[in-house]
């Protein structure tokens, strides 16, 4: 996740290309530029599995001043569109996670029909060791999975004045908040 | 010939003995033997973990079965590297068009697997397509996958035996327990 509003990032020694580079296994879109090496290993496994996932592709607001200017945000790190369904990478540490959770609680109460799936450190660990690549988690989570180059600026999030918090309609989000990449398969 | 290794102590907790598995299944095959009254059903064992739990749910269901076996790789495994997308190793043997086929599966815990399997078997154009899993994790899920017929919703932890392996170890164990941490801190 990256918080919009201050344009904290997490960085660190290099996993992943952080520019995006030319997906070497279709030749079609690049990949995004993955804060955290851990967000690209899901990549890999939701690619190997063939879900399609769009990396950051919606923020949404979560806390407003009186002048209901937006000083807050939340970026889940991937929406699967066919699943309809967020998920947000926390294998970073607990402070972080702390203040993590207490943004998806805001989520939850402004979106409440937003199906966000957070992944913590231990279910990334799970889902390595089910993988055989336990080997590989300590290199991929914590402060070693950060990536280290300068990352594009997130978007300014909201000209939108106050609430009213977003509400799905039937089916796919009624107000699709900003989108910042395409959906990959 | 490599060294022996017991299998048993690296299983900390027994989680379910082999009475208890027998005793479930037998209920699962009842059931199911019931809501397919007066048809042909066709398992389909999703390989290698469902192995044991496909050998005797299919005798303990009482109406005609047919049976297929499937294999997918799996990520992390050896033909990852080579693709990046998950194959079909072992294919259906015969033509499901039509047929009321129910998945038997060892273990559902992401659901990624599954979701796959379900879309491929989904074009084969069956009559109906339901899925038997002995386990459930649903800590684990990141797919919801509507699941017909669950043996035992299992907490989180690594479970191996009956079927369910560690570095292809431990499937022919009689029961399912926890696997020592120890054991995959060593092998990691």
């Amino acid at each position: 996740m990256t918080d919009a509003t201050t344009g904290e990032q997490q960085r660190g020694a290099a996993a992943e290309p952080a520019a995006p580079t030319p997906d070497d296994r279709t030749g079609a879109a690049p990949r995004p530029a993955f804060a955290h090496a851990s967000e690209a290993e899901m990549a890999r496994i939701l690619d190997f599995y063939e879900v399609a996932w769009e990396y950051e592709p919606h923020t949404f607001p979560i806390l407003w001043n009186l002048a209901g200017d937006v000083v807050e945000s939340f970026s889940p790190d991937f929406y699967l569109p066919d699943l309809d369904l967020y998920l947000e990478m926390t294998t970073l540490r607990q402070r972080l996670v702390r203040k993590k959770n207490r943004k998806l609680r805001r989520l939850r109460e402004l979106y409440p029909d937003l199906r966000v799936k957070l992944f913590y450190a231990r279910d990334f660990r799970a889902l390595m060791l089910k993988y055989g690549k336990l080997a590989l988690v300590d290199a991929l989570s914590g402060t070693p999975g950060q990536v280290t180059p300068e990352r594009p600026a997130p978007p300014a999030v909201a000209e939108a004045p106050a609430p009213p918090p977003i509400r799905r309609a039937v089916g796919r989000r009624a107000a699709a908040p900003q989108r910042r990449s395409e959906v990959r398969r | 010939m490599s060294p022996a290794r017991d299998l048993e102590a690296d299983v900390g907790d027994v989680l379910l003995s082999e009475d208890q598995i027998q005793a479930r299944v037998a209920e699962l095959g009842a059931q199911v033997s019931a809501d397919y009254a007066g048809g042909t059903l066709t398992l389909v064992s999703v390989l290698k973990g469902s192995l044991p739990f496909m050998a005797d749910l299919m005798r303990a269901i009482t109406v005609p079965v047919r049976i297929d076996l499937m294999e997918v790789s799996s990520y992390g495994g050896a033909t990852t590297e080579s693709s990046g997308l998950v194959r079909i190793l072992k294919d259906l043997s015969a033509s499901i068009q039509g047929e009321d086929v129910l998945i038997v599966e060892d273990i559902i815990d992401t659901g990624l697997t599954l979701n796959y399997l379900l879309r491929y078997l989904r074009g084969k154009n069956p009559a109906s397509l339901r899925i038997c899993t002995l386990l459930d994790k649903p800590a684990r899920r990141l797919v919801d996958i509507p699941v017909d017929y669950t043996g035992f919703t299992i907490p989180d932890q690594f479970v191996v035996g009956y079927g369910l392996d560690y570095g292809e170890l431990y499937r022919n164990l009689r029961f399912v327990g926890v696997l020592r941490p120890e054991v995959y801190a060593e092998t990691a």
